[in-house]
């Protein structure tokens, strides 16, 4: 065991004396799973670039800061609020704002912060069956700071046979003072059998300051649920941002996610999804547009458990400034995984000299009878397309936000939420603008 | 229209154009023909203002306007029009979005008002049926996937939705069978006008067949060698371009 440091210390001293408010505190399996995580996230202290899993991602800046836990915050009014349309559930510094949340009394499936679920006992078998299950924290320090500390977020159930037809959304704001601050938002969501739901998470800073996301979202799919998923990262220039997802896919179970991150200083996905039955399927489409100093690191693995289970994954990167991207996508065939059929690209452009991308396919494959390909790609604009367009009349800049807009729309464009999708190309559009300008 | 006058380009040192001179008058159809290597798609870029090419001239003027230093969008709006040998495939952005940015590229330069989207594809549509092009072609990611004839039929679209004051054609016959080449040759042909001057560049003969040029030059190691009238394309077909090039030696 390490020596716990004090940087550590800070957090279990938090946790020590915050822990008998926290949602669940009555119940002695919430309880041990809290002190697992502290345990854990002592045990294994913050990651170095040592750890084959952070080696280009240095999380120095956000262990140097002492995070306090965040507190409630009032806003008057939130912008864009109707760009996230009922039923919604709208977070300020991780805690639930009623009177932004718009949850119809008359939903057919559960929508209720984590807390509540928690004190509700026609619910909480099925979240003691779910909840900390899909997550690993004797692996992840993040993931067990979360598990230790979280104090809301939301949790979705979805009934067995249900298709929900409206998205749902997640959204997580961040503002306000006492900085720096930090919060933990962990989701829950359980697709019943034959189930259907979209839902989004959208993470946006409000104000330039210093503070820390560290989410956990758990995926519960059940047989024959189809779920699709978004992770919209928006947040402010110098908020720091690390999530986890942990799906896992029961038998014919389809899960399609589409990460995309836009914001943040350092930022760092984890998505991790378990093909755990036969006939199990995923789809994980992901975009980063990273410019100025900033670093976006996206971790992906896949667990191919059982037979006929597939996978799709195409991670696209776009970096300007000096600028880092790192995408790392594991694909982990296990023995009895025969006919596994798996295919994943990584495709990047970079816009400067400067900006850097570490992109590293990493298959494993422990029997013979799959179907797996990888690819990677890194190139820079491409002199042939900007002059046919040239060609054309369209100037310099035009021609590369054409051609930068074509290279995200193969993510973008499969985005199914036309709310989001909207949003999405004017987030990129006004990104581009600022980018090009500098160039 | 056009001035050459000893124009010489080369790229990375390489010498390709080497003191070429030519006129076009308005109302004109020249073609530039000549062997593989003589410089023809490089006069073509060259003329589109592609800027990998060290490129100097006594002379290069369009409408009495110095071109040499124009940037290519700004020769493009002025009516300088180069269709592609090979047009470059570029995904995610399709066609429809790529013509109209065009189009009212142009516009907004000559004082129009641009285009919506609505009115766009009412018009992209009309011309598109002539040239046998269908709406899902007009959806598709520009080039991305188009067959050869495709994608050259899509640049005889942008030449009649661009309306240039003059037309370069880059081997727009090259790996056309003939179907597609008469659909390609009535494109231009529909586009010959008094005010507009045409330069076709080709390899083969055959595509003058159904665009009957006034003037005919062959290109050699980077020069014009012979100028003459249509009759001179018919013998090239026969002789071929060896004793030209004997005689360009000897010279």
């Amino acid at each position: 065991m390490s020596t716990v440091t004090a940087e550590q210390n800070v957090y279990a001293a938090q946790f020590s004396s915050i822990r008998d408010r926290l949602p669940g505190a009555c119940l002695p399996w919430v309880e041990r799973l809290r002190q697992e995580g502290m345990d854990d996230f002592l045990t294994l202290g913050f990651p170095t670039t040592k750890l084959e899993n952070w080696k280009y991602t240095n999380v120095a800046p956000i262990r140097r800061i002492a995070f306090e836990p965040a507190i409630d915050h009032s806003l008057s009014s939130i912008p864009e609020l109707d760009s996230y349309p009922s039923p919604r559930l709208v977070f300020v510094n991780g805690r639930l704002i009623p009177t932004c949340s718009t949850v119809d009394a008359r939903l057919n499936f559960h929508l209720l912060t984590i807390g509540d679920a928690l004190r509700d006992p026609e619910r909480a078998s099925i979240i003691k069956k779910h909840l900390g299950r899909y997550t690993n924290t004797s692996e992840n320090a993040f993931a067990a700071w979360n598990t230790a500390l979280f104090a809301d977020g939301a949790y979705l159930e979805i009934p067995r046979g249900l298709t929900c037809e409206q998205p749902i959304h997640l959204v997580f704001i961040a503002a306000g003072e006492n900085e720096p601050w930090a919060c933990y938002p962990r989701n829950l969501i359980v697709a019943g059998e034959g189930s259907q739901i979209t839902f989004v998470e959208t993470f946006i800073g409000l104000k330039d300051i210093v503070y820390l996301t560290n989410t956990v979202t758990e995926i519960a799919a059940g047989p024959n649920s189809v779920i699709d998923y978004y992770k919209i990262e928006r947040e402010s220039c110098q908020g720091f941002h690390v999530g986890m997802i942990n799906a896992h896919l029961d038998r014919d179970a389809s899960l399609t996610s589409h990460s995309i991150s836009f914001g943040g200083s350092l930022v760092r996905n984890d998505l991790n999804v378990s093909l755990d039955s036969e006939g199990a399927y995923c789809a994980l489409n992901g975009l980063f547009v990273v410019d100025g100093q900033r670093l976006v690191d996206n971790h992906t693995r896949i667990d191919h458990l059982r037979p006929h289970a597939s996978s799709r994954e195409l991670y696209k990167g776009v970096l300007a400034g000096t600028a880092q991207g790192v995408f790392n996508g594991a694909i982990v065939v296990h023995e009895k995984a025969q006919k596994t059929d798996a295919v994943q690209h990584s495709k990047n452009l970079l816009l400067s000299k400067q900006a850097q991308i570490n992109t590293k396919p990493q298959l494993e494959i422990r029997n013979n009878d799959v179907r797996c390909f990888h690819g990677a790609t890194i190139g820079q604009m491409d002199t042939d397309a900007v002059f046919y367009l040239n060609s054309r009349g369209i100037d310099e800049r035009t021609a590369k936000r054409i051609l930068i807009r074509g290279f995200a729309a193969e993510i973008i464009d499969v985005v199914r939420v036309s709310s989001v999708r909207e949003q999405l190309e004017r987030q990129l559009d006004g990104w581009l603008q600022g980018v090009l300008e500098v160039s | 229209m056009l001035r050459i006058q000893n124009l010489s380009a080369s790229i990375d040192g390489k010498p390709i154009l080497r003191g070429l001179n030519l006129e076009v008058r308005a109302g004109e159809v020249h073609a530039i023909m000549g062997p593989n290597g003589s410089g023809k798609s490089t006069f073509a870029q060259v003329l589109a203002g592609r800027d990998i090419y060290k490129v100097v001239a006594d002379e290069l003027s369009f409408d009495g306007n110095d071109v040499l230093r124009m940037a290519p969008e700004i020769r493009a709006r002025q009516g300088i029009f180069l269709a592609f040998q090979y047009p470059v495939e570029i995904p995610g952005v399709s066609n429809l979005y790529f013509l109209r940015a065009a189009v009212n590229a142009v516009r907004s330069h000559r004082g129009l008002p641009e285009l919506d989207a609505i009115d766009f594809m009412s018009q992209a549509r009309e011309q598109a049926k002539s040239l046998g092009i269908d709406d899902a072609m007009l959806k598709r990611s520009l080039n991305e996937g188009f067959s050869g004839g495709e994608k050259k039929r899509n640049e005889i679209l942008q030449l009649k939705l661009l309306e240039p004051r003059l037309a370069i054609l880059d081997e727009s016959d090259s790996g056309l069978d003939i179907d597609a080449l008469r659909v390609v040759a009535d494109g231009i042909n529909a586009m010959r006008s008094p005010d507009r001057a045409i330069i076709v560049v080709t390899h083969y003969q055959r595509l003058l067949n159904y665009v009957v040029p006034d003037h005919v030059h062959v290109l050699l190691g980077g020069r014009i060698v012979r100028s003459g009238g249509k009759d001179l394309a018919r013998e090239l077909e026969e002789k071929g371009y060896g004793w030209l090039e004997q005689e360009a030696m000897a010279s």
